[in-house]
């Protein structure tokens, strides 16, 4: 009797299973922790569940109809997928993009980025326990961008705009009108979202100094986007290493001091105000012109080659390899997800707190889940 | 008629039909809440709310009710069975029991008694009970965990919650309910005690487990609280129909005892419907307040939540009471009582301003290259 | 306190606008003309045959393989009536598979395919995935009753 009393009160190590199925809106990911107490020892995060095979997929279609699959992978930030992938076959068959189709392109990829820090602002809010306020107020924003999605590509999520070589079809009429007015609009929809919660003494006790990482760490795990630049290192991609036309504009690349969860909240916020800058500048410049290359052939064939085109996409460095024997379909295809390296620095992020911070952690790092498991 | 007052004069029957109109108000009030809740969160959230059961959703209730009273009733085959079965009606009945000694009008509660305050403090306390129970018959290691947070956190809260009323109670010289709302004849006490309304508020919101310190319901995203085995009526019952009735009735006493009741400002000669009126109207202003702050804050966690409470309400409660002490004792003018209350309550933001580094703005931006 | 205080008149702020929500079904709001609904199949109305001629372009183009194409000689061409010889004799789409990508409009040679961009291009609701897969003659019958005007892009 006294053994088996000392064995009852022997403290074990639970293995808390935040299960496949999440309350907040992160998608089929389940995380294993191994809680002490109140707090974590270990995590083993586990992926896989939403594999789809978008890569083999890939390989048995052509240029124009693998496009589609980077809409479905990156699910929330679809232009800037597209734009990767257009950008990777432009850059490897040597097709020159109309400068009409660049603006347009970067004016997308830009409210898209926009839309895209919307919904993590939102989930994440919802994360810390706020009731759906901060959930509405950013959904309520990113309709009024994709109203204009809606209107130029004719579908709200699985946009399928782009083209290797430019974009399918010109924009609508308003389209100038409608993005100024959007500019100002989504300025005034952060500053909601940041009266809400940015100086919130319940929020910032619940996110400062949760799930730092240091900037030498952050550069050993291969974090990047506001991960990395929340850790110290004022690394972007559209700044350091320009694709399309991002050389033109003036923008500023928020970083933050201490990496934590804190910080990244207040990198993605300043980011998209930065975004919001870039498309009024583009919107200013935009000419006239063709969205496409006039000899565009009805079926692309790419030469022998193989190239790795990266973007920075609003959850980090978003990258595809392409390897081309020749034809009209792709050898291999190799997208370089943004989420799945930055969710590997998530057991020294979350190992040390509370069971209640892993949760707000792994929503700080903004995944989607078709990204990690393509 | 001298047989149907001389009905109405045995104490048993009077006891009764009082008890009656509490329990009938107690379910149109629930109802009602549960209604207006989801409306005015919608509202803040920029949408509409319930709108297709009836016209504006008023339906809402009666269908919510006759969903959970059809559903099942689960009950885990290890679970023990009397705790289990107990669990919401010791949750439930003491809130229930300190309805009925709010006087509703200057004339008519249920029953008025001479430690009226004290009594509601008392009873309400044993709703832990309820949820200590809940936990512990659901036979889940999680429920079981989650019900001891709750009651670690709602025994903590109780005492801010009793050393505020305390403090007032000093002020007002009595625990007996009807003399604190007469001595409000001219100035309601939220004015000399505005710490001590604070402090009230923030050990309501914590006594019926709503945001910011909702912890129980955020351990069933992650560990499960004390309600997890629990379903249809019975959760019901431990849930919605505690929260609501434990909602009015703090509510209506925070409006009894800060709010001048049925008596401010008005006064008693404009009849007990205006009284009604009054009272109600300070009920749901404070109800709209705490379903306002509900709708805006993110959770505390738990581990803050104790914190919280010890560390900083724990400590203004006895500054409050000492300093309505002093001046008791000292016999300063009233408005003492005001500038040393607002005074503490400065402070107090202050010392939350300043723990947390608010001030730097914790980012570097740098100009681009280009 | 002050942040606290701060969101709490914030909210009070978004009390006083007026809600975002549109009640559906009730209320459909407005589609934009270039809205990509499910596609069907456009009628000529002065020959009296559709447009398609059965010609596989779209079978071929559709990145998940949906369209299922026959084609057959067009006996209003014997007559002299039609100028198409070819004309579709079946035509199967699954729109349990459709992606709705719009490539097969931008592949057909014949602008004979089209997305539907009205409300019930995508209240597709069925009790049977089967009755998703549609034939031709449902998919014609949107355009034989006149008045739809699909979007073709410039």
């Amino acid at each position: 009797m006294a053994t088996e009393l000392d064995r009852e009160l022997e403290t074990l190590d639970i293995n808390v299973n935040v299960g496949p199925q999440h309350p907040a809106t992160h998608g089929v990911f389940r995380m294993v922790l191994t809680v002490s107490g109140e707090k974590v020892v270990d995590a083993v995060p586990h992926i896989g569940y939403m594999h789809r095979g978008a890569e083999k997929l890939s390989e048995g279609v052509d240029y124009r109809q693998g496009l589609i699959f980077q809409d479905r992978t990156e699910y929330l930030a679809q232009f800037n997928a597209e734009m990767c992938y257009c950008q990777a076959i432009e850059r490897l068959g040597g097709i020159e993009v109309p400068e009409r189709a660049e603006y347009i392109r970067v004016i997308l990829a830009e409210l898209n980025r926009i839309t895209s820090h919307y919904m993590f602002a939102g989930a994440f809010a919802t994360d810390l326990g706020v009731y759906g306020t901060a959930f509405t107020y950013a959904f309520r924003e990113r309709e009024y961008i994709q109203a204009i999605f809606e209107a130029v590509t004719g579908d709200r999520m699985m946009y399928g705009y782009f083209r290797p070589g430019g974009v399918v079809w010109d924009v609508t009429d308003d389209f100038k009108d409608r993005v100024r007015w959007v500019c100002k609009q989504t300025r005034v929809g952060i500053d909601d979202i940041d009266r809400l919660l940015t100086k919130n003494e319940v929020f910032l006790t619940r996110s400062l100094d949760i799930g730092c990482i240091s900037k030498d760490d952050a550069i050993d795990y291969g974090l990047s986007g506001p991960m990395l630049r929340a850790s110290g290192l004022q690394f972007d991609l559209r700044r350091d290493e320009p694709y399309s036309i991002y050389d033109r504009f003036e923008f500023e690349i928020p970083t933050g001091t201490r990496g934590d969860v804190y910080d990244r909240y207040l990198v993605r916020m300043e980011e998209m105000r930065q975004s919001a800058r870039i498309v009024e500048q583009a919107i200013e410049q935009m000419p006239d012109g063709p969205i496409m290359p006039e000899k565009a052939p009805r079926r692309l064939r790419l030469p022998p080659g193989e190239i790795y085109m990266r973007t920075e996409n609003p959850r980090g460095e978003y990258g595809i390899y392409l390897v081309s024997k020749g034809g009209e379909k792709p050898y291999r295809l190799k997208i370089r997800s943004a989420c799945l390296s930055n969710l590997t620095a998530l057991k020294q992020m979350v190992v040390g707190h509370y069971v209640a911070d892993a949760v707000v952690i792994l929503g700080s790092v903004d995944i989607v889940l078709g990204e990690v498991d393509r | 008629m001298s047989a149907l007052e001389t009905f109405f004069d045995n104490v048993w029957i009077d006891a009764l039909w009082r008890l009656l109109a509490v329990l009938g108000l107690m379910v149109l009030v629930v109802l009602a809440l549960t209604w207006i809740e989801r409306k005015f969160i919608g509202r803040i959230q920029m949408r509409l709310g319930p709108m297709r059961t009836g016209p504006f959703g008023i339906m809402q209730p009666i269908a919510d009710m006759v969903k959970i009273l059809l559903k099942e009733d689960l009950r885990p085959a290890t679970a023990d069975r009397l705790v289990f079965e107990l669990a919401p009606f010791l949750a439930f009945v003491p809130v229930f029991l300190t309805l009925l000694a709010l006087p509703f009008t200057a004339k008519w509660g249920v029953r008025v008694l001479d430690l009226g305050l004290l009594y509601f403090i008392a009873v309400s306390g044993l709703t832990v009970l309820g949820y200590v129970f809940a936990g512990w018959a659901s036979d889940n290691k999680y429920g079981l965990i989650g019900a001891l947070r709750t009651a670690a956190q709602l025994i903590s809260y109780e005492v801010p919650l009793v050393l505020a009323v305390l403090a007032l109670a000093m002020l007002a010289g009595s625990l007996n309910l009807l003399d604190i709302v007469e001595k409000q004849g001219r100035v309601p006490f939220i004015v000399w005690q505005p710490l001590g309304f604070f402090l009230f508020m923030a050990a309501a919101v914590s006594d019926l487990t709503r945001r910011p310190f909702d912890v129980a319901a955020a351990e069933s995203e992650v560990a499960g609280g004390p309600w997890i085995e629990f379903s249809g009526i019975r959760w019901s019952i431990l849930y919605a129909l505690t929260e609501y009735t434990n909602m009015f009735a703090l509510c209506v006493l925070g409006s009894l005892i800060f709010l001048g009741g049925w008596d401010w400002p008005l006064g008693l000669k404009w009849g007990w419907w205006w009284q009604l009126v009054l009272i109600f109207a300070k009920t749901m202003t404070l109800i709209l307040v705490i379903m306002w702050v509900n709708g805006t804050f993110p959770r505390v966690r738990v581990d803050q939540l104790m914190s919280l409470c010890w560390k900083l309400l724990l400590p203004l409660a006895f500054a409050q009471i000492f300093l309505n002490g002093l001046i008791i004792v000292y016999g300063w003018p009233d408005w003492t009582f005001l500038l040393t209350s607002g005074l503490a309550l400065a402070v107090a933001g202050y010392v939350v301003y300043s723990v947390i580094p608010v001030g730097a703005p914790s980012r570097i931006v740098v100009r681009s290259g280009a | 306190m002050l942040g606290v205080l701060r969101g709490l008149a914030e909210t009070l702020r978004t009390m006083a606008r007026k809600p975002v929500t549109v009640q559906y079904p009730t209320v459909r709001r407005e589609m934009p003309e270039r809205e990509r609904g499910y596609p069907l199949l456009l009628w000529d109305s002065e020959v009296g045959e559709p447009f398609c001629t059965g010609c596989h372009a779209c079978e071929r183009a559709c990145p998940t393989e949906c369209i299922s194409v026959i084609m057959k000689d067009n006996p209003l061409a014997a007559e002299g009536t039609s100028k198409r010889r070819k004309i579709v004799d079946q035509f199967l789409l699954d729109y349990g598979r459709c992606i709705r990508c719009r490539i097969c409009v931008e592949t057909c040679n014949f602008s004979a395919i089209a997305m539907n961009n009205t409300w019930d291009g995508h209240e597709m609701s069925r009790y049977d995935r089967g009755d998703l897969v549609v034939n031709l003659d449902q998919l014609l019958a949107k355009s034989k009753e006149g008045g739809f005007t699909p979007w073709v892009s410039p």
